[in-house]
């Protein structure tokens, strides 16, 4: 198992490799920032001053290396828009989003399986057609407006809710309801066809037969056998909800990472963005990590392949 | 519709013991929403709307105040100022005033603040809008009196000086600060990055003590939460909402943002460097139909880039009318003349420009390909736009209609023409001999004098060339909680003076 | 394993292919009983005609503006037939633009979902029957392009080059590429050491031959219901990024483009932002709810499951 891990922490480095190259090289392709931050009479001089002071004047291939050397001594380099240490701005914008990705994934799973394994009890009956028809609108409703609507129907009719910003736990509630939506709609129905399989195979139906209660067939015995797609599927919906987050954070007024990355992309502020990406990207790791363990100590073929 | 709202709101206060109690204001603090948070809050980039609105004459004062209704300066670090010579300014600063660090107010702090701002190693929104070209420097007289001198004569210095806001010593240089300090009524408390700033009453500023002691500030992009935000009474004022969102005409408040909407035309590319195709373009689109319906009602035609308030403006001038047959007609006629007509023309806007900017270019386009025109509408964000406005301009690029919004806040025609007319102005398409000298000219000038020549300068620029076509004068809503007693001036586009918010009913 | 549905347990031999016209009476008389489904295919077929018809029949009264009746509200009978569900902030017919960008965002999305179906799979299927070396080099590159968070990879692409549907679809396209690898990639590693490919394999069939006479159509059902729930997102990525200014732009239109105009005037008119809203919704309920009877009418194994677990 330790060697399990090592293999596998050891490939995940060499994915964030690839990951840093590729946001290092793309995100310069997106233009100077000079522009933006010079003003519009800008001398020459000015320019070849504003790009020295952050190292644009070089080829883009010796940047890459200069920031590969600060990258073993955690500097990622200084973010232009807020004149500090981008790893600086990153760390303060990332708990917001690990917050919000904490409190969002445990309901999302929750619900989903136990609205997804009692509609997959009874397919095609009254529950399993509620259940499916309110967890497709959940999937394809375009956050930002949920968002917005929930903020007229919460805040300003019913005043039940504070409109935006942090503060109270209160303010919580709009944006994580607003991130479970999607994910949880998806779980629903991967919960549920799992279930569907799972509750038809042979040992299921052994179980029936030696007179179990129906219930406990479903909970206990078809349950585990469907949970591996279900772990995968959660994982990758807890990569996306940074795309989520963007979202929720900019409606909300929500100090986080998702935020910051897209501003940071708009102001050319390069250091950020790589700093923004490597974190999320380490945090996704780690949750993929955490998955293939748990997939390994689930069905123990896959530690082979 | 209201009683079910308030039955709804009867069960729902009967369900939670409602969270919002917590949020309620009291009554000597206020919360200001912005439409977007500061990356910076440097004494020297006040002249920016999204910094200046949190700190200018509340953190920071600068000498000369603008009186806008009056189109004149008012005294306010400094007592008093005199012209000694054509390029010389002497001006006697307030005496027994501290920085909020406890360093003196005087002159030396006035000319370290001209330094810093000036200073090239750090890019001040001040330096490079407002005295761009400026040879200025300053010296202490006396504890109490510096001088001004210019090196070519600077009638408007005054105008100039209420844009650079005085900063403590001990603001360093070459290097933006995040913590501003001033000599103003508030004192700088903390911003917390993407949430919030938050000031305090200063006890020592030497003036009047304002009544509000605490503001917060916050900032939501979407103007229907913002609006949201007031409307519940979790913020006491919106600065600004898309037209759409002021529905309550108790709290929305419409005033003019020194915004100047136009597309400027590239005059020197077929088709448009035929004056008669500019014209076409002017007469093709329909500006009155947007009044009222995606532009605020109370927005002006516009016919030069500055607007009513500012010394220069030419209000002779008559906006174009709405006539799409009359442009067919002249695309007509250029097109007999062998001027391409059918080349297409790129049109560029910028989301988020102003509210429902991106509706109205696509608006815009369809009136411009009835009468004929081809067009291809592009909408870049900041980075590509700047890359089209700015100068250099890509070799071999098309014809392009460019949606830009100026703003010119400083009450003088000179931060305007310079740079968007002259051959060198950085975002000029035109290169006049004409328009060169009068702007030149322009800007020697004081008085009388100077506002003809200017008013000259926007005539000719827009009957004779036809440089660009002029859109909208535009209007800002503020949303004021009941809570407060306030009406939003022009000045409110760069500033708030908490001192001049008034609190109805303190609870 | 990244799979929505999980491998079917006991599938284990080839099913001999019925003859053509009797499975298809089978499935057509399956989908007249099964009523959702018939709703759902009949749903598919409007949108499908308006994919085809809607542009040349309605292109001019989806750009006609009219300030005069700018957010003019549904229902109202006084307006022609056009106006039915409202119009939008420029007094355009709601109905003809919803009618009209139908083509374009079947076009995004179908092209997006079928493009990252045809290349994961492809490449899943590769990595799950070689596994080794080249399985690890795939899948550590998909790990590295999941981890980026698509939106931000979506905004960086269509700022380098231009915002039109081509490069929209190419990088939803991308984005969308390891979901496909995984799934198939896991059901394979399954499916490869059952008894019909050992036996394929014993009998001296190629690899190419196993993989796309064998393994790939048994892979089929879980692709196909994951590519309808894949739909959604990309519609929905694709909505976001309009709402983030970066979209398809005008005057090209899609439902993700109509929504995130109409977001603006929620407090106002909400029929702007709604109707787009629920045409994403319905295609992507139509789209899974069929896709799920498909699954079940084709699959003679999993209707006779159905059946009885839900004695």
């Amino acid at each position: 198992m330790g060697n399990f891990i090592y293999k596998r922490s050891l490939q995940s480095l060499l994915s964030l490799a690839l990951l840093i190259v590729l946001v290092f090289f793309l995100a310069r392709l997106t233009g100077s920032p000079a522009d933006l931050y010079l003003p519009l009479d800008a001398t020459e001089e000015m320019r070849d001053q504003f790009n020295q002071r952050f190292g644009f004047d070089d080829p883009v291939y010796v940047q890459f290396f200069r920031f590969l050397g600060g990258l073993l001594q955690f500097d990622l380099g200084e973010s232009i828009q807020y004149s500090k240490p981008a790893v600086e701005v990153v760390l303060q914008a990332f708990p917001t989003t690990l917050m919000l990705a904490a409190i969002t994934m445990p309901i999302v799973i929750v619900v989903a399986i136990v609205t997804g394994s009692l509609a997959a009890f009874r397919p095609g009956g009254l529950f399993d057609r509620i259940a499916s028809l309110i967890s497709l609108i959940g999937a394809s409703t375009p956050n930002f407006w949920v968002a917005i609507v929930g903020v007229i129907v919460f805040a300003v009719w019913l005043r039940v809710l504070p409109t935006s910003g942090t503060g109270t736990p209160w303010h919580w509630v709009l944006p994580i309801a607003v991130l479970c939506l999607r994910p949880t709609g998806v779980l629903v129905q991967v919960v549920r066809s799992s279930m569907i399989t799972a509750l038809s195979s042979a040992y299921v139906k052994t179980a029936r037969a030696k007179g179990v209660r129906a219930r406990a067939i479903v909970f206990v015995h078809a349950l585990r056998n469907a949970l591996l797609p279900v772990i995968t599927v959660a994982s990758d919906q807890a990569a996306g909800i940074v795309n989520g987050a963007v979202i929720v954070e900019t409606v909300f007024g929500f100090p986080g990472i998702g935020k910051l990355m897209i501003d940071s992309v708009l102001l050319r502020d390069f250091a950020v963005i790589q700093a923004a990406v490597l974190v999320t990207a380490l945090a996704v790791f780690i949750i993929n990590i955490v998955v293939d363990i748990t997939y390994a100590l689930v069905d123990p073929r896959i530690r082979h392949s | 519709m209201n009683a079910f709202r308030k039955s709804l709101l009867g069960l729902s206060t009967a369900l939670f013991l409602s969270p919002l109690a917590a949020m309620a204001q009291s009554g000597d603090a206020v919360t200001i929403v912005l439409p977007g948070g500061p990356d910076r809050l440097d004494p020297c980039e006040t002249p920016r709307s999204v910094i200046g609105r949190i700190i200018k004459q509340n953190v920071v004062e600068t000498l000369v105040e603008l009186d806008y209704a009056k189109q004149t300066t008012i005294p306010r670090l400094a007592e008093s100022w005199e012209q000694t010579s054509p390029t010389t300014w002497r001006f006697n600063l307030r005496k027994g005033v501290q920085f909020h660090d406890g360093t003196p107010f005087d002159a030396a702090s006035v000319v370290y603040s001209l330094e810093r701002t000036l200073d090239p190693k750090l890019t001040c929104i001040t330096r490079t809008k407002y005295f761009g070209g400026v040879d200025i420097t300053a010296k202490a007289i006396d504890e109490n009196t510096v001088e001004f001198t210019t090196k070519t004569p600077m009638p408007i210095l005054p105008t100039l000086l209420a844009q650079l806001a005085i900063a403590s010593t001990k603001t360093p240089k070459g290097e933006y600060t995040a913590e501003p300090i001033g000599t103003g009524p508030y004192d700088f408390v903390s911003w917390t990055q993407g949430e919030n700033v938050k000031i305090k009453r200063f006890d020592g500023y030497w003036g009047e003590k304002p009544k509000i002691v605490d503001a917060t500030y916050v900032w939501r992009s979407e103007s229907s939460v913002a609006a949201a935000m007031v409307e519940t009474g979790e913020a006491d004022l919106a600065f600004s909402i898309a037209p759409q969102d002021a529905t309550n005409p108790e709290t929305d408040k419409v005033y003019p943002n020194s915004d100047s909407a136009m597309f400027r035309l590239s005059a020197d590319i077929a088709p448009l460097n035929d004056v008669r195709v500019r014209e076409a373009f002017n007469l093709a689109i329909d500006r009155k139909a947007f009044l009222g319906s995606i532009i605020s009602d109370k927005a002006e035609l516009a016919t030069q880039q500055v607007g009513p308030s500012v010394l220069g403006h030419n209000s002779k001038l008559v906006p174009w009318p709405y006539d799409p047959e009359q442009a067919k007609a002249l695309l007509a006629e250029a097109k007999a003349a062998g001027i391409p007509v059918d080349t297409e023309i790129r049109m560029i806007g910028r989301p988020g420009m102003f509210a429902n900017s991106n509706e109205f270019v696509e608006a815009a386009a369809e009136m411009l390909r009835a009468v004929g025109f081809k067009i291809k509408l592009d909408n870049l964000e900041m980075t590509q736009w700047l890359e089209a406005a700015n100068k250099p301009f890509a070799a071999g690029r098309q014809a392009n209609a460019l949606l830009t919004m100026h703003d010119n806040n400083s009450g003088d025609a000179q931060f305007t023409a310079f740079f968007k007319y002259h051959s060198d102005g950085r975002q000029s398409e035109i290169h006049d001999a004409k328009v060169d000298k009068l702007i030149t000219d322009a800007g020697m000038a004081s008085g009388e004098e100077r506002a003809k020549l200017y008013q000259e300068t926007f005539r000719y620029i827009y009957e004779d060339l036809v440089a660009d076509a002029p859109l909208f004068h535009m209007v800002n809503y503020m949303r004021v909680g009941k809570r407060l007693d306030f009406t939003p001036t022009i000045a409110n586009a760069v500033e708030l003076q908490l001192a001049k918010l008034v609190v109805k009913q303190p609870s | 394993m990244r799979s929505s549905i999980h491998a079917s347990g006991t599938a284990e031999m080839a099913r001999p292919a019925q003859a053509a016209p009797s499975a298809f009476r089978d499935i057509a008389s399956s989908l007249a009983r099964d009523k959702v489904a018939l709703v759902s295919a009949a749903f598919l077929v409007v949108v499908m005609v308006c994919v085809v018809l809607g542009p040349t029949l309605l292109a001019d009264q989806a750009r006609a503006m009219n300030l005069m009746q700018r957010n003019a509200a549904p229902f109202s009978l006084d307006r022609p037939w056009l106006y039915i569900l409202g119009a939008d902030a420029l007094g355009r017919s709601v109905l003809a633009r919803i009618i009209v960008a139908s083509q374009n965002t079947m076009l995004i999305a179908g092209t997006a979902v079928l493009t990252s179906l045809v290349i994961g799979g492809a490449l899943g299927l590769v990595a799950g029957f070689k596994g080794g070396a080249i399985s690890a080099i795939l899948l550590r590159l998909a790990d590295a392009i999941m981890s980026f968070p698509s939106l931000l990879l979506a905004v960086i692409v269509l700022f380098v080059f231009e915002p039109g549907v081509a490069n929209v679809i190419l990088v939803l396209a991308i984005s969308r590429v390891p979901i496909f690898l995984r799934t198939v990639r896991a059901e394979v590693l399954e499916l490869k050491e059952r008894l019909f490919v050992t036996s394929a394999r014993a009998m001296g069939a190629s690899t190419p031959r196993i993989l796309f006479r064998h393994v790939a159509p048994m892979v089929m059902p879980t692709v196909i219901n994951l590519a309808a729930l894949e739909m959604a997102f990309v519609m929905l990525v694709e909505s976001g990024l309009s709402f983030l200014g970066i979209g398809i732009q005008p005057p090209e239109i899609t439902w993700g483009l109509m929504v995130s105009d109409g977001r603006n005037y929620i407090g106002s008119a909400w029929w702007v932002a709604f109707w787009p809203g629920l045409a994403i919704m319905l295609v992507t309920m139509s789209l899974n709810l069929f896709s799920n009877w498909l699954r079940v009418a084709t699959d003679p194994v999993e209707r006779w499951r159905l059946q009885t677990s839900a004695e």
